[in-house]
């Protein structure tokens, strides 16, 4: 369904990730693992329009994304959950939520998307009205994470969703990502912590220095004992 | 110190009301283009005037100048939007607008010459009575026309998608735009409402007062303080701490000399950033 095909991305002269391909099928959910700086930000941030791509291709459905102005990537089915979560602190939590679906095709079914966002994550149905800032890390996680799928994407961008997060409060966050995949949402996970990722992963890249050091399904990688050794601990 | 009259006082606050009401009219476009877009479009100044003497132009021609908005303000906007995208396009530093001031206040100067100039109208003698005071009809008309165009723009920012995208981008444009967010083009659409509203504020300066070219600059400090203390981006902002600059103003003259005045302004803008550094 959807293509990354040998992308580089550079900030001033040097690359910061090149010769990069990945693919995410339909409806399944793939990771993306590697040391701080290998680029995994870089390579997400591309894929949903936020920093142009100066060689290679993105494709949904075989149809180039790449020369697509940066606001058009929604429309395509992509949605992010950023790194730092990046919210709209000074608005409100339903007004954050308005924001996910603003394109009109998800602007039609914003009141039953909201419905599901709130049903998904009962504390959001509570904090409505309170400033999207003013939310503890956990809550401001889920917001994200009910921001980006009230754009109805088809591609859900999950960077780094367990950053800065208590234990539990993670278990219950990739519980969701669990559950949204299970709905038919293609999904590309960014994580840090590797055993989780690699745990809920169909597909798995392992990303250093700005290129693909290996791929695979997550039990093919595990069983190579210097990816254990380095992700694993 | 002699203690002036009630009447006095009376009519020094409403004459700080209304000289407040233009600060915030004034203030309005430069406070969203600087808290939404972060551009200081310093030559705001200049449109208002450009617009004031366009108003007086068109006015001794024997056209309504309320009627003047009509032409001026698409005209404005569309010009307001031109310099976004110019300044977009070859992203070059906001000190531009200053220099691009400076040509506007030339081209004034070429068309209108330095003479002060003052708009005949219908309007100009109007004076109403309450009680014991006076209350001239264009101070009355910029009051009216500062809070129309602030709330309609607090509306717009608070109640519809568009506004609400507009303050998306105001915090982080890239995550707006992968929302589907046109940013370029609300960018646009803003900074073209602002030069609108300098139109705006060009119309209540000519009904008011006497035109000259170099009273371009007359208004930058205070105004600045204006938008500053009214939070930049915030669209009430300008037009509530024009109006307490304007009445602090006014009592500082009818209690003390008219000398103190302009120190009044900064005096408030300095406590404020004491009071709550970071947050202008
Ligand atoms: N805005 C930027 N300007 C310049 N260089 C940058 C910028 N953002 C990232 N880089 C550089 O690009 C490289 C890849 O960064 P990126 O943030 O994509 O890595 P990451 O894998 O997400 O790291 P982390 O695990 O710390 O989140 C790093 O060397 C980083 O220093
Ligand atoms: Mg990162």
């Amino acid at each position: 369904m959807f293509e990354v095909e040998r992308i580089r991305v550079s900030y001033g002269a040097a690359p910061a990730i090149s010769e990069v391909s990945i693919r995410v099928g339909a409806g399944e959910l793939a990771c993306v693992v590697g040391p701080n700086g290998a680029g995994k930000t870089t390579l997400i941030n591309a894929i949903a329009g936020l920093h142009p791509i100066e060689a290679g291709a993105l494709r949904m459905d075989g149809r180039d994304l790449s020369r697509l102005p940066r606001h058009a990537f929604c429309g395509e089915g992509i949605a992010i959950v950023p790194e730092g979560r990046r919210l709209f602190a000074g608005m409100s939590v339903r007004e954050n939520l308005e924001l996910g679906s603003y394109r009109r095709a998800a602007r039609a079914r914003r009141g039953a998307s909201l419905e599901r966002v709130c049903d998904v994550f009962p504390v959001l149905r509570e904090r409505l009205e309170q400033a999207a800032g003013t939310l503890s890390g956990g809550e401001q996680q889920m917001l994200a994470i009910g921001r980006a799928l009230m754009a109805q994407p088809r591609l859900l961008l999950l960077d780094e969703p367990s950053l800065g997060l208590a234990p539990a409060v993670v278990l219950a966050v990739f519980d969701v990502i669990r559950e949204i995949n299970a709905s038919g949402v293609a999904v590309l996970l960014v994580e840090q912590n590797a055993a989780l990722a690699l745990e809920l992963a169909a597909r798995a890249y392992v990303l250093e220095e700005g290129r693909i050091a290996a791929e695979g399904r997550p039990a093919e990688l595990l069983a190579r004992p210097h990816i254990r050794r380095a992700y694993l601990g | 110190m002699a203690l002036p009259s009630l009447t006095l006082l009376g009519q020094s606050l409403l004459s700080g009301l209304f000289i407040g009401a233009l600060y915030g009219l004034l203030g309005l476009g430069l406070s969203l283009s600087w808290g939404m877009l972060r551009q200081i479009n310093l030559a705001h100044f200049a449109l208002a005037f450009l617009g004031a003497y366009l108003t007086y132009q068109l006015a001794g021609a024997g056209i309504n100048p309320l009627a003047t908005l009509a032409v001026i303000v698409p005209c404005f906007f569309a010009l307001g939007a031109l310099m976004h995208w110019l300044l977009a396009r070859f992203s070059v530093s906001a000190l531009v607008t200053f220099g691009l001031t400076a040509i506007i206040e030339a081209l004034i100067q070429w068309i209108w010459t330095a003479d002060f100039r003052r708009m005949e109208s219908g309007y100009s003698d109007v004076k109403f009575r309450v009680g014991a005071l006076y209350v001239a009809l264009p101070e009355l008309l910029t009051l009216a026309m500062a809070l129309a165009l602030s709330l309609a723009v607090w509306a717009w920012l608070r109640h519809t998608y568009t506004g609400k995208a507009m303050r998306a981008i105001a915090e982080d444009a890239p995550i707006a735009a992968a929302f589907g967010v046109d940013v370029h083009g609300l960018s646009l659409l803003l900074s073209g409402l602002c030069a609108a509203f300098a139109g705006v504020a060009g119309l209540s300066l000519a009904l008011s007062y006497t035109l000259a070219p170099g009273q371009i600059y007359a208004w930058l400090g205070v105004v600045f303080a204006a938008v500053m203390l009214g939070g930049l981006g915030n669209p009430l902002g300008p037009l509530v701490a024009g109006i307490v600059i304007g009445v602090s103003e006014a009592l500082t003259m009818a209690f003390t000399a008219p000398a103190w005045a302009p120190l009044v302004s900064f005096s408030l803008l300095i406590v404020v950033l004491l009071a709550r550094p970071g947050r202008i």
